[in-house]
C-alpha cells in the first residue's frame, strides 16, 4: 500500500486553521435566539432549513482530517446528551483560533496543552459552587411563579396534610408564622452578601433550617449546600408532592383521564398552581423552544402522575415518541396518549370499522417479507432446487407465503400486527382487505411498551406464532386534532393506537411548512433530553452566562496565581511535561478564557442585547471588574442570576411571557461539552504530521498541494 | 486459450544504505519515531484521505500497522518492530528510535560492517550483563507487595501516550483500575503451575474516563434485556447456574457449506429441517437442566423463544474474544457441533446479573472463584478510546512481564544516559587482548563504541520538545531535561529540578553537561553510582523485559540491515 507524510507547520497549524474555519458557520446556533439556516445543495438546487450544530455538520465537507475528528467529537456529545453540541462547536472554534494566536506568539506546545487543560479542570471545579440541585430549584420556580396566590397554596397544601399526619399541624404554624416571603425585587436593596439567601427561599419552605439552600459562598469554598438542608428538604419534598397529586383536584384530574379514554390530547393545565414543578424546569431549560415544551410540560404531568403510583421521579425518555404531522398549523401539536403513526385511507377505513372493540395485537420484531431472516442468518448460495413434477396449477411461491401469512394471523385472530421493520406491500394490502392492521416501521420502544401491557411477546417469523405471543386489548382509533380536523391530510391518515393502562405517549408536531419538520422534532427532542439530563445530574447551573462568567473571573484569579513550585516527591508527570508555565501562563491562561468570553459576546449580540461583540465585551469586562470588588465573585454571579439581571436576561424573548422566568442550564452537558471541545483542540495541536495511506496517494502525487507531501 | 507472458528478470540492487531515497526514509522513519516518543509526544493523524476514520496516535503498533513502506530494507526494520512490540507490547518506540539511530552512525563510519556487527555484539553482552546483575545503577526492584512501585510502571504507561487526552485525576483513577484489573487475574490459590488470568476490555466509548470500571467475571452485551424485568434462572442443586457455551452459529444456517452445491426436492425446506435439529438441541438443553445458554453467534428467534418458554436464558453474540475466558471462567468446552452434545460440556456459575453502563445493557457473569476480569473502558471519542485501549493493554501487560522479572527500569530517559555512560566508562579501559579477540584496532572500537553510546542517547534526546536542552549528569549518569529559554544560564544547577524518572533532585552539585548529538571527545568519566535514596513512589518506570528485549531486538536488525549488500527483487 502506498502512502503519503505531510508535516504540520508548527506556526500556522493547519489543523486548527481548519477547525476555526469549520466551527464559524456555527456562531448563529449560539444562544436562545438562533437564527436558522438554508442550506442549498447547488447539484439539485434543494435546500434543507437548519438550526443546529449537528444538522450543519451532516451538510458540511468533512473529508480532512480535523473535520473528521470534530465531527466525531460533535457526534459523541449529540450521542450522550443531545446537547451542548453548539457550544462545543463554537467553542472549538474559539478555541483553535486562540490557541494558533499563542503559537505566533511563540509558546511551546507543552505549556498550552498543560496550562489550558489544567485551567479547565480547574474552572470546572470552580464552577461546582453554583450547581443548584433539582430540588431547590422546583421550589425555587414554583415561589417564583406561584407568588400571588402562594398562601392560598399553602393553606391547601397544608390541610391535605393535616390530614394525612396530625403532627403536621404544629408545622403549620410554624410555617405560618414565618416571614413573609421577601419579593425579590427588594433583595438588591439590601447590599449585603447574605441577601439572595432569602430570594432563594420559596415559600413553602420559609421556616426552620430551610435557609440552606445557597449560602454566600467563600471564594475557596466549592461546595454551597450543606448536608443538614438535603434531609430538612426530602422531608418537604414529600409533603409538597402529596399535597399537589393526592389533593381532590388532582384526583379528578387523574381519574377523568382514567374514564376518558379517548380523550386523545393531554393539555397542560393554565393554572399555574396545577402545573408541575418540572414543567417549570423544563421550561427553563428549554431557553425559549415554546411548542415543544409546552409538550413536554404535559408529557411531565402526565408521567408524574403515573409516577405517584410507582414511585419514581425521573423522566422517562422509552415512554416517549413523536410524530411529525405535515399540513396542520404548529397550534395543533399536542400529546396523545398510546402510539399515533400515519397510515394510508384503506387502513383507516379498516379501523374505522373496528370502533372500541378490543383487539388482539402482534408484535412483530423483525422485517415482514418473504425474503427478510434474521441477523446473523446467512444466505445459502449453493442450494439447488428441483421440481420434479411440475404443477402447473398452483400458484407462483410469494402467493403461497402470502396466504401462509394470513392464514396465520386469522388463526389466531390478529386484528393489528405492529412491525419493527419493513412490511412487504402485498402482505399489508392483503391483510387490509381480511381487516387486519399491519403497521410498520414502529420503533423498538413502542414494542416493548405494547409487548409489556398486552402481554404480547414479540417473534420475529409468523411461523414463531403461539397464544401465547398474542396480547389483547388494544384499540385503534383515528387521530383527531384539539379542533376536530384531521382528516384532510391527503395520501396519509393518522391514526392512534392504544391500551388501557399504557405509559407510552406520541408528541404529535404539526407544521404547516415543510423544511420545520425536521427541526421541530430536533428541538422538542432537545427540551426532553435537558429535562432528562437535569434529573439524572440531581443538579442544574443557573443559565443566562452565569457559569461563564464566573470562569472568567476565575481565570483572573488563576493568572494572579504564583506558580508553584513543584512539590518534591509527589508531584507526578515527571519534568518532560513541566514547560517553563510561569513565563506563558497568563499568555495562555487568557486564551482560555477569549472562549467563553466570545462566547458570551456572540450569545449577547445574537441576541440583540448588544450592538457588537465589542460593547458585549465591554459589558462582560464591566461585570467581571464588579465581581472582583465584591470580594466574592460567585456569590455577585447568583445575585446577577436572581435579579435577572445577567447578559442577556431581564427583557429577554420571554419578557412578554414571564418576568421571572429563569433560565438553567444542564451541568454535565455543559462542563462535557468544555472539555470535549477542549480536548479536540488541543488534540489536533499536539498533531505535528498527517500520514495518508491509500488510494488517495496517488491523486495527492499529482495534485497542487503534492509539494507539501513526502512520499514513501 | 491462454496467452502466456516473458518472466522479467529480477530487479538487484546494490549499495542499499548510501543511496539518496534510502537515506531520506532512513531520516523520515527516524523523525516520526523520534517525534512521537514520550509524554509529550507529538500525534500523527494516520488516515486514507477521503474522509472516514481518523487514527490519532503515537504508538508504534498503531503508527506501524499503518505506515507501508516500498523499501525492503526498512520493511525488515518495521517488522522486527512489529515483532517485539507483538511479544512485549512496550517498548516499540525505544527500539525503532535506536535501531534507527543505530543504522544512522554506523553506516558513515568508515569501519567493515563484520567489525561493527562483532564489536556491538561485545558492547550489547556487556549491557546485558549489566542490566542484569544487582549492582545495575539504573533499575529497581519491584516489590508485589506494595502497590507503590506497581502503580508507577502503570501510571508511566498511561501517561506517555498523549492522545489518550487524561487528566491527572484520570490518570490516577485509570492506574488504580488497571491494577486492579491485573490483581484478578492473579490465581488466589497457586498449585504447581499457575496461570494468569485475563482481563477483558469492554468498549464504552463516548463517556467519560471516570465512568471507567472494573468487574470480576464477564459482561456480554445484550441489546434486548430491559432492566425492569427481574431475572429468573433455575439453579441447580448446589444452588449453582448451569451453563452451555456453544462457538457454533445457532441460527439456522449452517446446511450451507462453503464448497459445493445442493440440490434438494422441491417442498423440502433445508431451513425447516435445521431448525427442527436446533429445536432438539433446545430440547435436549432442557432435559439436561441447563439455564443459561450462551452463543459465540446468532441464536434463531424460534430456539430462543422454545428456551425462553421453557425458562433457560439465553445470550447469543458473545464474540470471539469472550469464548476462552468464558470457557475458563465456568469450566464449560465450547459445543462445536450442534450434533454433538455431552452433558460433560457444561459448566456451572455462581450468579448472573444485569448490569447497565452508560445506554449500554449486559448480562454480568458472575464465576464463584475467578481468575477473569471485565475492564469497562470508557473514552470521550473514538480516537482517544483507540488509543487508550491500546495503552491499557500495555499496562496489563507490563504487569505481567515484571510479575515474571519482579525488576523494573528507571524510565524518563535515564537508563539510556546512564547505561551509555557506562559502557563509555568500561570501553575507555580495555585491554589490547580484547581488541585482538574482537579483530579491530582500538580506533576502530572506540568509533562504534562512541556510535553506540550517541545513539542510545539519541533516544533519550527524541524525549525533548519545544526547543529545550538535555542535560546528564556524571554522577549517577541520569538524564535532564531544561526547558528552552535558560540556555544561557551559567549555573544549571539553577535550573534543573529533577531527573527525567525521578528519583533523583537537584541536591548537589552532580556536574551536569549538556547531552549533545555529535561530541567527538567524550568526556572521560567515571563509573556512574546508583542513587543513593531509592525512593518509590512517583517515578517514572519502565518495562525491565520490554527494554531489555528492544534493546537486543534494536541492535541485532541495525546489524542485520548494515549487512545486506544486495536486494533481489521478484518482479513478476
Amino acid at each position: 500500500l502506498p502512502m503519503a507524510f505531510r508535516g504540520v507547520n508548527a506556526r500556522r497549524h493547519i489543523g486548527l486553521q481548519q477547525l476555526s474555519s469549520l466551527a464559524s458557520a456555527g456562531r448563529t446556533f449560539l444562544g436562545p435566539v438562533k437564527s436558522h439556516k438554508f442550506i442549498v445543495d447547488e447539484s439539485t438546487n434543494q435546500s434543507t432549513l437548519i438550526c443546529s450544530a449537528v444538522r450543519l455538520l451532516e451538510s458540511l465537507d468533512l473529508t480532512s482530517a480535523a473535520g473528521q475528528l470534530l465531527n466525531e467529537t460533535i457526534q459523541a456529545q449529540n450521542k450522550e446528551f443531545k446537547t451542548g453540541m453548539s457550544t462545543l462547536l463554537f467553542l472549538v472554534g474559539a478555541w483553535s483560533s486562540a490557541v494558533v494566536e499563542c503559537l505566533q506568539q511563540n509558546v511551546p506546545i507543552s505549556a498550552i496543552v498543560s496550562v489550558m487543560s489544567e485551567g479547565l479542570n480547574s474552572c470546572c471545579e470552580r464552577v461546582q459552587c453554583l450547581q443548584i440541585s433539582i430540588h431547590d430549584v422546583k421550589k425555587e420556580l414554583c415561589s417564583s411563579r406561584v407568588r400571588p396566590n402562594a398562601f392560598e397554596c399553602r393553606a391547601h397544601q397544608v390541610g391535605c396534610d393535616s390530614l394525612l399526619n396530625p403532627q403536621d399541624l404544629l408545622c403549620f404554624q410554624e410555617r405560618i408564622s414565618a416571614p413573609e416571603v421577601i419579593p425579590e425585587s427588594s433583595c438588591s436593596h439590601q447590599g449585603d452578601d447574605c441577601h439572595f439567601n432569602k430570594g432563594l427561599v420559596s415559600p413553602l419552605v420559609a421556616f426552620g433550617s430551610a435557609a440552606s439552600l445557597v449560602k454566600p459562598a467563600g471564594d475557596r469554598s466549592s461546595s454551597v449546600i450543606p448536608r443538614s438542608g438535603v434531609s430538612t428538604s426530602g422531608c418537604i419534598k414529600q409533603k409538597l408532592t402529596h399535597s399537589r397529586y393526592f389533593s381532590t383536584l388532582g384526583k379528578n384530574h387523574f381519574s377523568s383521564q382514567q374514564g376518558n379514554f379517548w380523550g386523545h390530547s393531554l393539555r397542560p393545565s393554565a393554572d399555574p398552581c396545577e402545573c408541575c414543578d418540572l414543567g417549570h424546569l423544563a421550561m427553563a431549560l428549554s431557553h425559549g423552544n415554546r411548542t415543544g415544551i409546552k409538550l413536554l410540560q404535559s408529557i411531565v404531568a402526565y408521567q408524574q402522575e403515573r409516577a405517584e403510583c410507582s414511585g419514581s421521579s425521573q423522566l422517562n425518555i422509552t415512554e416517549i415518541v413523536t410524530c411529525p404531522l405535515l399540513g396542520l398549523p404548529e397550534s395543533c401539536s399536542c400529546v396523545s396518549r398510546g402510539f399515533v403513526t400515519l397510515v394510508s385511507p384503506e387502513q383507516a377505513a379498516v379501523i374505522k370499522q373496528f370502533k372500541d372493540k378490543p383487539l388482539r395485537i402482534l408484535l412483530v420484531d423483525g422485517d415482514l417479507t418473504e425474503q427478510y431472516r434474521h441477523l446473523g442468518f446467512n444466505r445459502p448460495h449453493n442450494v439447488r432446487t428441483i421440481l420434479e413434477h411440475p404443477n402447473l396449477e398452483g400458484g407462483r411461491a410469494g402467493d403461497t407465503w402470502l396466504s401462509r401469512m394470513l392464514d396465520i394471523l386469522v388463526g389466531f385472530e390478529v386484528s393489528l400486527v405492529l412491525v419493527k421493520g419493513s412490511v412487504c406491500k402485498n402482505l399489508r394490502d392483503r391483510c387490509t382487505a381480511s381487516r387486519i392492521l399491519v403497521v410498520g416501521p414502529v420503533p423498538q420502544d413502542v414494542l416493548c411498551a405494547f409487548g409489556e401491557v398486552t402481554g404480547a411477546q414479540p417473534v420475529t417469523y409468523l411461523s414463531q406464532l403461539n397464544p401465547s405471543c398474542v396480547g389483547n386489548g388494544a384499540q385503534a382509533g383515528l387521530w383527531e386534532a384539539s379542533d376536530g380536523r384531521a382528516m384532510d391530510l391527503g395520501e396519509l391518515v393518522p391514526v392512534q393506537i392504544n391500551v388501557r393502562g399504557i405509559p407510552l405517549l406520541t408528541a404529535v408536531l404539526t407544521t404547516a411548512v415543510a423544511s420545520k419538520v425536521q427541526l421541530l422534532e430536533d428541538q422538542f427532542w432537545t427540551s426532553v433530553y435537558r429535562l432528562h439530563h437535569a434529573l439524572e445530574d440531581g443538579k442544574v447551573f443557573p443559565g443566562g452566562g452565569a457559569v461563564e462568567l464566573l470562569c472568567l473571573s476565575h481565570i483572573q484569579v488563576l493568572t494572579e496565581q504564583p506558580v508553584r513550585p513543584a512539590k518534591a516527591g509527589k508531584e507526578f508527570p515527571s519534568p518532560w511535561l513541566a514547560a517553563p508555565v510561569a513565563e506563558y501562563k497568563p499568555l495562555v491562561l487568557q486564551a482560555l478564557a477569549s472562549g467563553w468570553k466570545r462566547y458570551l459576546s456572540v450569545v449577547m449580540c445574537n441576541m440583540a442585547k448588544a450592538l457588537s461583540e465589542l460593547e458585549a465585551c465591554a459589558l462582560v469586562d464591566h461585570h467581571l471588574r464588579k465581581a472582583a470588588d465584591s470580594g466574592s465573585p460567585s456569590a455577585y454571579i447568583l445575585e446577577l442570576f436572581r435579579r435577572g439581571d445577567l447578559l442577556g436576561s431581564g427583557s429577554g424573548p420571554f419578557a412578554d411571557h414571564n418576568e421571572g422566568l429563569r433560565v438553567y442550564d444542564n451541568v454535565a452537558a455543559k462542563t462535557e461539552a468544555w472539555r470535549r471541545a477542549l480536548d479536540l483542540v488541543l488534540l489536533v495541536l499536539q498533531t505535528d504530521a498527517e500520514i495518508i495511506t491509500g488510494p488517495r496517494r496517488n491523486e495527492l502525487l499529482n495534485s497542487p498541494m503534492s509539494s507539501e507531501f513526502m512520499f514513501l | 486459450m491462454s496467452r502466456l507472458e516473458a518472466k522479467k528478470p529480477p530487479l538487484f540492487i546494490s549499495e542499499l544504505l548510501t543511496k539518496d531515497t534510502a537515506c531520506q526514509l532512513l531520516l523520515l522513519l527516524s523523525r516520526i519515531f523520534k517525534s512521537s516518543y514520550g509524554p509529550a509526544g507529538r500525534l500523527k493523524q494516520l488516515h486514507s484521505g477521503v474522509g472516514g476514520c481518523v487514527c490519532t496516535t503515537s504508538q508504534s503498533s498503531a503508527l506501524l500497522r499503518h505506515l507501508s513502506i516500498s523499501n525492503a530494507m526498512f520493511r525488515v526494520l518495521t517488522a522486527s518492530v512489529q515483532n517485539h512490540v507483538s511479544r512485549f507490547s512496550d517498548c516499540g518506540l525505544f527500539t525503532a528510535i535506536l535501531c534507527c539511530g543505530l543504522i544512522e552512525s554506523f553506516r558513515s563510519l568508515n569501519v567493515a560492517s563484520c567489525t561493527v556487527i562483532k564489536i556491538t555484539r561485545h558492547l550489547l553482552s556487556w549491557c546485558m550483563d549489566y542490566l542484569k546483575s544487582e549492582a545495575c545503577g539504573c533499575r529497581v526492584s519491584v516489590d508485589f507487595s506494595s502497590i507503590e512501585t506497581l502503580a508507577c510502571l502503570v501510571r508511566s504507561v498511561l501517561t506517555s501516550k498523549p492522545a489518550c487526552m487524561l487528566n491527572k485525576t484520570e490518570v490516577e483513577h485509570l492506574t488504580m483500575l488497571v491494577l486492579k484489573a491485573f490483581l484478578f487475574t492473579v490465581p488466589c490459590h497457586v498449585e504447581t503451575n499457575a496461570v494468569l488470568g485475563k482481563c477483558v476490555i469492554v468498549p464504552v466509548k463516548g463517556r467519560r474516563v471516570m465512568d471507567s470500571t472494573v468487574l470480576p467475571g464477564l459482561l456480554i452485551e445484550t441489546p434486548e434485556i430491559h432492566l425492569g424485568t427481574p431475572l429468573a434462572v433455575k439453579r441447580t442443586g448446589s444452588n449453582m447456574i448451569k451453563i452451555a457455551v456453544f462457538c457454533v452459529s445457532l441460527s439456522g444456517d449452517s446446511f450451507s457449506p462453503e464448497e459445493g452445491t445442493i440440490a434438494v426436492h422441491h417442498g423440502i425446506s433445508l431451513e425447516m429441517s435445521e431448525l427442527n435439529q436446533l429445536l432438539n438441541v433446545g430440547k435436549q438443553l432442557v432435559n439436561d437442566e441447563v439455564s443459561l445458554v450462551v452463543c459465540q453467534k446468532v441464536i434463531h428467534p424460534s430456539l430462543k423463544q422454545y428456551l425462553k418458554e421453557n425458562h433457560v436464558m439465553a445470550v447469543d453474540r458473545a464474540g470471539l474474544s469472550q469464548m476462552e475466558p468464558l470457557s475458563r471462567m465456568t469450566g464449560s468446552k465450547p459445543i462445536a457441533s450442534i450434533h454433538l452434545l455431552s452433558p460433560g460440556c457444561y459448566g456451572s456459575l455462581k450468579d448472573v446479573s444485569i448490569e447497565r453502563v452508560a445506554s449500554k445493557h449486559f448480562v454480568h457473569l458472575i464465576p464463584e472463584d475467578t481468575v477473569i476480569c471485565s475492564l469497562i473502558l470508557c473514552n470521550r471519542t473514538e480516537t482517544a478510546w483507540d488509543e487508550l485501549k491500546g495503552v491499557c493493554e500495555t499496562a496489563e501487560h507490563v504487569l505481567q512481564l515484571t510479575m515474571k522479572e519482579p525488576v523494573a527500569l528507571l524510565g524518563g530517559g535515564c537508563t539510556e544516559t546512564h547505561l551509555a555512560s557506562y559502557i563509555r566508562h568500561k570501553s575507555s579501559s580495555l585491554s589490547t587482548s580484547t581488541f585482538k579477540d574482537l579483530g579491530c584496532s582500538q580506533t576502530q572500537y572506540q568509533l562504534v563504541a562512541d556510535g553506540f553510546c550517541r545513539s542510545l542517547e539519541s533516544v533519550a534526546r527524541s524525549l525533548n520538545r519545544d526547543g529545550g536542552e538535555i542535560l546528564t549528569d556524571v554522577v549517577y549518569g541520569h538524564c535532564w531535561f531544561v526547558p528552552s529559554g535558560f540556555l544561557s544560564v551559567s549555573n544549571w544547577s539553577d535550573v534543573v529540578s529533577k531527573c527525567g524518572c525521578g528519583i533523583n533532585g537537584n541536591t548537589e552539585d552532580l556536574g551536569w553537561r549538556i547531552l549533545e548529538g555529535q561530541s567527538c571527545s567524550p568526556v572521560i568519566q567515571g563509573c556512574p553510582k546508583e542513587p543513593s535514596v531509592k525512593v518509590t513512589d512517583f517515578l517514572t518506570l519502565d518495562c525491565f523485559a520490554a527494554k531489555c528485549s528492544g534493546l537486543q531486538v534494536a541492535l541485532e536488525t541495525a546489524n542485520l540491515i548494515l549487512d545486506l549488500s544486495y536486494i533481489i527483487e521478484d518482479q513478476n
